[in-house]
C-alpha cells in the first residue's frame, strides 16, 4: 500500500545495495593477472526494492540466509550506505546519522551485546541512561517497567557473566529499549533461546509495540515470530522483494496444495489413487492434493471409504515459504 | 553539556567497579612493566658512576627519581590499543557503538581515565617501594606538583589521539602489525622513554622537539623531576594542549573517512 | 629417543601450517629488525658517553645481546607457545585430550607447538654474535665454542624448567596470564650481563628467574669469562630445575585428574 511518504514511519524507495567482490580464478598465471588488474564482481545484495510501513505496525521480513534482510536492516539504521535509491526512517536519512534519528530507533542482533560482561545488569542500564541523556523518571519507569514485564527482577544484579543466555538475551532487550525508541529493528532476536524464552520475548515485544505504538520491523527464520506478531509480511530473496502483504494472503497465493487428513474407520486402504500421500500417523494417512480438485477429492473419499475422521488444512507455512523462495529462484533463472 | 560530563562520571565509575574487582591482575600487569625502567635505570647509573658521578647532567639519584616517575607516567600513558581496532571491526562492537548518539572517543577517554585512578592508587606502595631501594633525588616545588598532575593527564589525553589515529589504519588494512611496531619504536626513542632526551645525540633532540611523543612522556617527568622554570612549565602545558587540539581535530577529520569507508563495505 | 622423535613430529606440522603464511616471516623479520635497531641504539647511546660498563666492552655487550636475541628466539620457537597453550587448555579442560594420548604428558605438552617464524630472532642472534665476535677479534677455539653451545643448552634447560613449573601453579591458581607477562618483563633484563645489576636483583636473575644462566653465561662462554665453577653451577642447577619441574608437574596433574595430592 502507498501512503503519502510523510506519514510513513519507514519509507524505502528503490533502495540497492551493490558489493563488489575481487575475483579471481586459481592458478599463478590468474594471480599474476589480479596484481595488474582487479577484477571485481558485482554482488547485488539489495536490488531496487520499494516499501512503506506506517508508524505502530510490526512487519515481518522472511526470507533465506544472504536474500538481504540484514543488508536492508543496517541500511535502515544508519551502518550501511545505499549504492542506489533512498529510505527514510521517521523523516530522517539513516545514513546521515543524526544525533536525533539515533535516539529514536534501535536495532538488536543477535549476537552483538552491549552490556558489560563483569557488571550487573542494572550499572549497564544507568549508563545507557547516561549515553541517552534520558531523563531520570523517565528512564527509572521505564526501566522497571520493562523489568516487571520480562519477571527478571532478582537478576537485574547478577554480574550478567553468570547469567543464562535467556536471562542476557532479556537483558539486552531492556537495554535496547531503555530509551523508549519508537522504531525497532530487530534482526533475529529470538533465535538460538528455547520455546519458553522465545514466547516471552515476542510477548514482550508486543506488548511494548501495544503499549507505545512504535513501529517493528522484524526479521526471523522462526515462523512461529512472524505468526505471532506480524500481520503483515515481507518476503525477499536474491534482493528482490517477492511477496509484500497479509500473512494469510502468503498462503493463498503462493500454495497450490492442500493437505487431506483422513483416519480410516477400519485399518488401512491404499489411498494412493485419490492423491500423493505425505505422510501415515497412528492410523492418520496425509494427502496432499491440488487446491482445485479439494472439494472433489474429499467427495470421493466420503463417499468410497468408511471415513472416521477427515480434516482438510493449509500446508505449513515454511513449506509455502520454501515453495516462495524456489519459484522466485526460478523466475530469477528464467528471467 | 552535563549530560556529556555525566555519561563521562557514570563511565569512568563503571570503570573503576569493574577494575577494582581485578587488584591482583593489575598489580602484577604493574611489576611486570617496572622491569622496563628498572634495567634502564641500573644501567645509566652504572655509566653515571663510571663517568665521576654524573652523566648528561643526571646523578644516579636524579636517573632514579627519573625511572621511578617514569612508571607512573607510562602507566597513564596506556590507551586503547591500536591492534584492538581490528577486534572492534571484525566483532561488531563498532557497529553497537555506532548505533549510538554519542561519539566512540568519549567511550574510550571516559573508561580509561576510570582505569587510571584505580592505577594511581596502586602504583603508590609501588612507588614506595622503588624509592626505598633506589633513593631518588626528589624534592619538587607546590607548583611542579600542580603542573605534574595536569600534564600527566594531558600526556594520557595526548596518546589517546595518537594511537586511536594509529588504529585507525584498521579500516582501511588488515596489515597494520608492521606500522604499528614502527610507531612504537619511533616513540620509543623520540618520547623520554628510553632515556632522557638530554642524553641524545643534539639532532635527535631537536627533531622531538617538533613531536608529539615527548609531551607524553618526559614533559610529565621532567615537570616533577627536572628542573624547569615557571615560564617553562607553562609552556609545556601550552604545548600538550596544542598537541590534543591538533591530535583532536586530526581525528575528526580521518574519522570521517573511517566511518564512509565502514559504512560503504559494512560490517 | 622417545622425545626426539615426538618432538620432530610436531614440528613438521607446525612448520608446514605456519610455512603456509609466508606473510608472517616478513612480519616477523620487520618486528625482529626493529627491536634489533632499537636494541643497537640504545647500546650506542650507552657508549656515547662511556668506553666500558662495569667491566664489560662495547664488543662484549654486543656479544651478551646477541645471545639475548638468540635465546629469545629459542624461548619463542618452543618454550612459550607450549606453555601458553598449556595454561589455556587447563583453563577451558582441554589438556583431556593431550592426557589420553598414548605418551608421556609432559613431553606432549612441551612440544607439540612451534613457531617456525621465530627461528629469524635464532639467526639474527647468531649474526650479531658473529659481528660481535669479529670486533673482538677472538679466537674462537673449540673448547670456548663447545663451551657456549653447552651453556647454551644449560640455560635453555632452566628456562624451560621455569617456565614449567611457573605454567604449572595454574592447577592451583586459575588467573596466572599475568605472572607470565611478569616473565617477559623479567628477561628483558638479560640483555644486560646481570653483573650489573645491584646485589639482590642479581641473585633473583640468578635463582628466581634463571636469565643469568640463559644469557650472562653463555655469553662469558665466548668472551672468555667463563670458569669451569660457573659451568658446573649450570649444570647442576638445569639437573636440579628439570626435576623440581617434573614433580610440580606431576603434582599438579594429579590435582587437575581430581587426586588427592
Amino acid at each position: 500500500m502507498t501512503l503519502p511518504t510523510s506519514a510513513s514511519a519507514i519509507h524505502v524507495s528503490r533502495l540497492s545495495k551493490t558489493y563488489f567482490v575481487p575475483e579471481r580464478e586459481a592458478g599463478l598465471k590468474a594471480a599474476l593477472k589480479s596484481l595488474v588488474r582487479r577484477k571485481t564482481r558485482a554482488v547485488k545484495a539489495v536490488d531496487h526494492i520499494s516499501f512503506d510501513i506506517a508508524p505502530g505496525a510490526v512487519v515481518g521480513f522472511l526470507g533465506p540466509n544472504g536474500a538481504g534482510k540484514t543488508t536492508t536492516l543496517k541500511m535502515l539504521s544508519g551502518l550501511l550506505y545505499s549504492t542506489d535509491g533512498e529510505a527514510r526512517v521517521l523523516g530522517h536519512i539513516p545514513s546521515r546519522r543524526e544525533r536525533d534519528f539515533l535516539r529514536q530507533i534501535t536495532l538488536v542482533m543477535g549476537n552483538r551485546n552491549q552490556l558489560q560482561w563483569d557488571l550487573p545488569a542494572l550499572d549497564s542500564f544507568d549508563l545507557i541512561r547516561a549515553i541517552y541523556r534520558l531523563p531520570a523518571a523517565d528512564f527509572t519507569r521505564a526501566r522497571d517497567e520493562y523489568v516487571a514485564l520480562l519477571e527478571v527482577g532478582p537478576l537485574v544484579k547478577k554480574p550478567v557473566r553468570n547469567l543464562s543466555l535467556g536471562e542476557r538475551m532479556k537483558m539486552e532487550i531492556i537495554g535496547a529499549l531503555l530509551h523508549q525508541p519508537k522504531v525497532l529493528f530487530l534482526d533475529e532476536p529470538t533465535i538460538g533461546l528455547d520455546v519458553t524464552m522465545q514466547r516471552r520475548i515476542r510477548s514482550f515485544v508486543a506488548e511494548y509495540n501495544r503499549r507505545y505504538g512504535a513501529t517493528v520491523l522484524l526479521t526471523s527464520h522462526y515462523m512461529a515470530d512472524v505468526e505471532a506478531l506480524c500481520k503483515r509480511v515481507i518476503v525477499i530473496h536474491h534482493g528482490r522483494i517477492l511477496y509484500d502483504g497479509d500473512l494469510s494472503g502468503l498462503v493463498e497465493k503462493f500454495s497450490a496444495y492442500k493437505t487431506i487428513g483422513v483416519t480410516l474407520e477400519d485399518g488401512t486402504a491404499d489411498l494412493a489413487s485419490y492423491g500423493a500421500v505425505v505422510g501415515n500417523e497412528a492410523g492418520k494417512v496425509s494427502l496432499r492434493v491440488p487446491k482445485t480438485e479439494t472439494a472433489a477429492i474429499t467427495a470421493r473419499l466420503l463417499a468410497d471409504l468408511p471415513i472416521a475422521d477427515l480434516t482438510v488444512e493449509d500446508p505449513p507455512i515454511e513449506d509455502v515459504i520454501e515453495r516462495v523462495f524456489a519459484q522466485g529462484a526460478s523466475e530469477e533463472q528464467a528471467a | 553539556m552535563s549530560a556529556l560530563l555525566d555519561y563521562y562520571w557514570t563511565n569512568a565509575k563503571l570503570s573503576v567497579i569493574e577494575q577494582f574487582q581485578y587488584p591482583v591482575a593489575n598489580y602484577f600487569y604493574m611489576i611486570g612493566m617496572i622491569a622496563e625502567p628498572v634495567i634502564y635505570l641500573v644501567v645509566w647509573s652504572t655509566v653515571a658512576r663510571a663517568q665521576g658521578g654524573e652523566v648528561g647532567g643526571y646523578t644516579p639519584g636524579a636517573f632514579a627519581a627519573y625511572y621511578i616517575v617514569w612508571t607512573l607516567v607510562r602507566n597513564m600513558n596506556i590507551v586503547f590499543t591500536p591492534y584492538g581496532w581490528e577486534w572492534r571491526i571484525r566483532t561488531g562492537q563498532l557497529s553497537v557503538s555506532l548505533l549510538r548518539p554519542l561519539h566512540p572517543l568519549h567511550s574510550d577517554i571516559s573508561f580509561f581515565a576510570g582505569w587510571k585512578f584505580v592505577v594511581i592508587v596502586l602504583w603508590l606502595p609501588l612507588a614506595a617501594f622503588l624509592s626505598l631501594v633506589f633513593k631518588p633525588a626528589l624534592n619538587p616545588t607546590v607548583l611542579e606538583i600542580g603542573v605534574f598532575f595536569l600534564a600527566i593527564w594531558g600526556a594520557y589525553l595526548i596518546r589517546t589521539m595518537l594511537l586511536w589515529l594509529l588504529g585507525m589504519l584498521s579500516f582501511w588494512t588488515t596489515r597494520v602489525s608492521a606500522l604499528f611496531e614502527l610507531y612504537f619504536a619511533l616513540e620509543l626513542l623520540l618520547s623520554g622513554r628510553l632515556v632522557p632526551l638530554s642524553l641524545m645525540p643534539p639532532w635527535v633532540q631537536t627533531l622531538a622537539g617538533y613531536l608529539p611523543f615527548k609531551w607524553a612522556f618526559q614533559f610529565p617527568i621532567e615537570s616533577l623531576v627536572g628542573q624547569l622554570s615557571p615560564v617553562e612549565l607553562m609552556a609545556g602545558l601550552g604545548m600538550q594542549v596544542f598537541w590534543i587540539a591538533a591530535g583532536a581535530l586530526v581525528l575528526q577529520g580521518v574519522w570521517r573517512f573511517a566511518i564512509r569507508h565502514y559504512t560503504a563495505v559494512g560490517g | 629417543m622417545n622425545l626426539f622423535r615426538l618432538a620432530f613430529i610436531f614440528f613438521r606440522v607446525g612448520a608446514l601450517n605456519e610455512l603456509q603464511y609466508r606473510v608472517n616471516f616478513f612480519i616477523q623479520l620487520l618486528q625482529s629488525l626493529v627491536a634489533l635497531g632499537v636494541g643497537l641504539v640504545g647500546l650506542g647511546l650507552v657508549f656515547s658517553h662511556t668506553t666500558d660498563l662495569n667491566g664489560w666492552s662495547r664488543p662484549e655487550l654486543l656479544a651478551v645481546m646477541g645471545v639475548h636475541i638468540l635465546m629469545g628466539g629459542l624461548i619463542n620457537t618452543v618454550i612459550q607457545p607450549n606453555m601458553q597453550r598449556l595454561l589455556e587448555e587447563v583453563r577451558e579442560g582441554t589438556l583431556d585430550y593431550a592426557l589420553t594420548k598414548p605418551e608421556d604428558a609432559q613431553v606432549i605438552v612441551s612440544v607439540r607447538e612451534f613457531r617456525i617464524w621465530k627461528v629469524v630472532d635464532v639467526v639474527m642472534g647468531m649474526m650479531v654474535l658473529l659481528a660481535a665476535m669479529l670486533q673482538l677479534q677472538a679466537r674462537l677455539g673449540l673448547w670456548q665454542a663447545l663451551a657456549f653451545a653447552v651453556a647454551l643448552l644449560f640455560g635453555w634447560a632452566m628456562i624451560y624448567a621455569f617456565w614449567l613449573m611457573l605454567t604449572s601453579t595454574v592447577f592451583w591458581f586459575i588467573r596466572i596470564d599475568e605472572m607470565v607477562n611478569l616473565f617477559e618483563g623479567v628477561y628483558a633484563a638479560g640483555r644486560w650481563p646481570v653483573s650489573v645489576y645491584p646485589d639482590w636483583l642479581r641473585t633473583g636473575l640468578t635463582f628466581l628467574v634463571p636469565v643469568a644462566f640463559a644469557v650472562t653465561v653463555p655469553a662469558e662462554a665466548l668472551t672468555g669469562r667463563l670458569t669451569w665453577q660457573t659451568l658446573l653451577g649450570a649444570a647442576a642447577l638445569a639437573v636440579v630445575l628439570l626435576i623440581l619441574a617434573r614433580w610440580v608437574w606431576r603434582t599438579g596433574l594429579r590435582r587437575y585428574s581430581g587426586a588427592s595430592a
